[in-house]
């Protein structure tokens, strides 16, 4: 009785702290809007990814970014910090209208939906190591 | 026998302190928190309760009985023998850097203890972010040779959640450095900062719960620099805020990799470091900031930059 009484009451709590995180306006949304933003981004989820090439979104919630060595890095917004992964064999990518929908093959990391100029070429880049590498 | 858990009795402060970092956060930091990452961060936390009291009776029983086997007896007053407690305390806290620093080196710990690092924040709420798994890992073994030195569990344990209680105040950003003496001997905010860091350079280093001193001795201490920005969370983020994924995501990734291995590999998957593959496909921490040294060089900072020598209000003299 006693832990289920303890257990309500941190949950309103919990409720009540994360309800004042959101009414303060914490947070924020940062951008991916340019070239720098996504080596930064990149550098952060992996040490020592050296960018040649990047794409960004129209809205800044994620882009796309090749290395030296022709590795192909997804990264997408996750909350206020951005999250990524170098594309693998189960990467895919898919246009949708003038969305192009990247896969990296994690259920749990989702698929990353970004509106880039560049939408083909990036979607036959990401296609083709995955093609490459199952053949 | 005394019946006291400190860490119940702070969850009222610990809400408070998390209300304190939010408002401090509003005018200095909002960035500091985000409201589903705290979400998540505050549910660890319940669910750690419930989890423990659901599966805290087994580590119990076993140390009850491992205590009928003890080397020294305190009486059956031992709650009174005063020295027993700061005794305790110490060598409790020695216990728990071998565990934590155990839980960072062996997958099946690490597949527990990842949830307390799982988020990309670091604020008090990220304190709470503790794990459902602990009691089926082994890490409460650690604890049974003070049971036979003679401890009692229940000293063990209310000395346990002093630390954790302590553990609290260290994870946030809102205090730079401590006086120097207190970086030179205690855990502190910058010191926890580097634990939380994926930076290459402060990977598995700063292990302590309350006293940083055991890192000195051990070799494992990392000073916070000031001209690096800190990365906080895990290697591979999680780009997930999903509850059950964040608690299971490493037992089911550990679980998988034994399943899919050859034979004479699959206990490696279950005691070496994280990051360790076979194949060699992955990275271990140990590569990791290998990679780094050998693409940053010279660039470094040096690592014996010592906390105490950058606190503005410490004096000139080394820290001890």
């Amino acid at each position: 009785m006693a832990l289920l009484t303890q257990t309500i009451g941190s949950l309103i709590a919990i409720f009540a702290l994360a309800g004042l995180a959101w009414w303060m306006k914490l947070g924020g949304a940062p951008l991916l809007n340019s070239e720098d933003a996504v080596r930064r981004a990149a550098g952060e989820v992996e040490d020592g990814f050296t960018l040649i090439a990047a794409s960004c979104d129209a809205e800044g919630k994620g882009a796309l970014a090749r290395d030296s060595a022709g590795r192909i890095m997804v990264i997408k917004r996750h909350g206020n910090r951005f999250a990524g992964r170098v594309l693998g064999p189960a990467g895919k990518a898919q246009l949708l209208g003038e969305r192009l929908v990247v896969d990296p093959g994690e259920a749990r990391f989702g698929k990353v939906a970004l509106t880039l100029p560049d939408a083909p070429a990036w979607a036959n880049a990401i296609n083709r190591v995955s093609g490459r590498q199952d053949a | 026998m005394p019946d006291f858990s400190p860490t119940q009795y702070a969850v009222p402060l610990f809400v408070v302190a998390v209300l304190a970092e939010m408002i401090w956060a509003k005018f200095r930091a909002p960035e500091a928190y985000e409201p589903k990452d705290t979400l998540v961060s505050l549910a660890f936390g319940l669910g750690s309760t419930v989890a423990g009291a659901l599966l805290g009776g087994f580590a119990l029983t076993l140390f009850i009985k491992t205590y009928d086997y003890r080397l020294f007896d305190f009486g059956a007053e031992w709650w009174a023998v005063w020295w027993a407690w700061p005794l305790c305390f110490v060598l409790d806290d020695l216990k728990y850097y071998w565990v934590h620093r155990a839980g960072h080196r062996i997958r099946w710990m690490w597949a527990s203890h990842v949830n307390h690092h799982s988020s990309q924040h670091y604020n008090l709420s990220t304190a709470l972010r503790q794990t459902w798994t602990g009691m089926l890992t082994f890490g409460f073994l650690f604890a049974v040779p003070l049971v036979l030195l003679g401890l009692h569990p229940a000293m063990i344990a209310i000395c346990g959640g002093f630390n954790l209680t302590y553990q609290f105040w260290i994870h946030t950003e809102a205090i730079k450095r401590m006086p120097r003496w207190f970086e030179a001997v205690m855990n502190t905010p910058s010191h926890h900062r580097v634990h939380h860091a994926t930076n290459p350079r402060y990977l598995d280093t700063n292990y302590a719960g309350v006293f940083i001193v055991w890192d000195r001795m051990f070799g494992t201490f990392t000073p916070e620099v000031d001209d690096e920005t800190i990365r906080y969370g895990i290697v591979k983020q999680l780009g997930s805020f999903n509850l059950l994924w964040a608690v299971f995501h490493e037992w089911i990734g550990m679980l998988t990799d034994i399943w899919r291995a050859p034979w004479r590999h699959k206990l490696s998957y279950l005691l070496r470091e994280p990051g360790w593959s076979h194949d060699g496909s992955r990275e271990t921490s140990d590569m990791i900031r290998e990679k780094w040294q050998a693409r940053v060089g010279a660039q470094v900072a040096p690592l014996a930059t010592s906390v105490a020598d950058r606190n503005p209000i410490a004096g000139s003299a080394e820290a001890a």
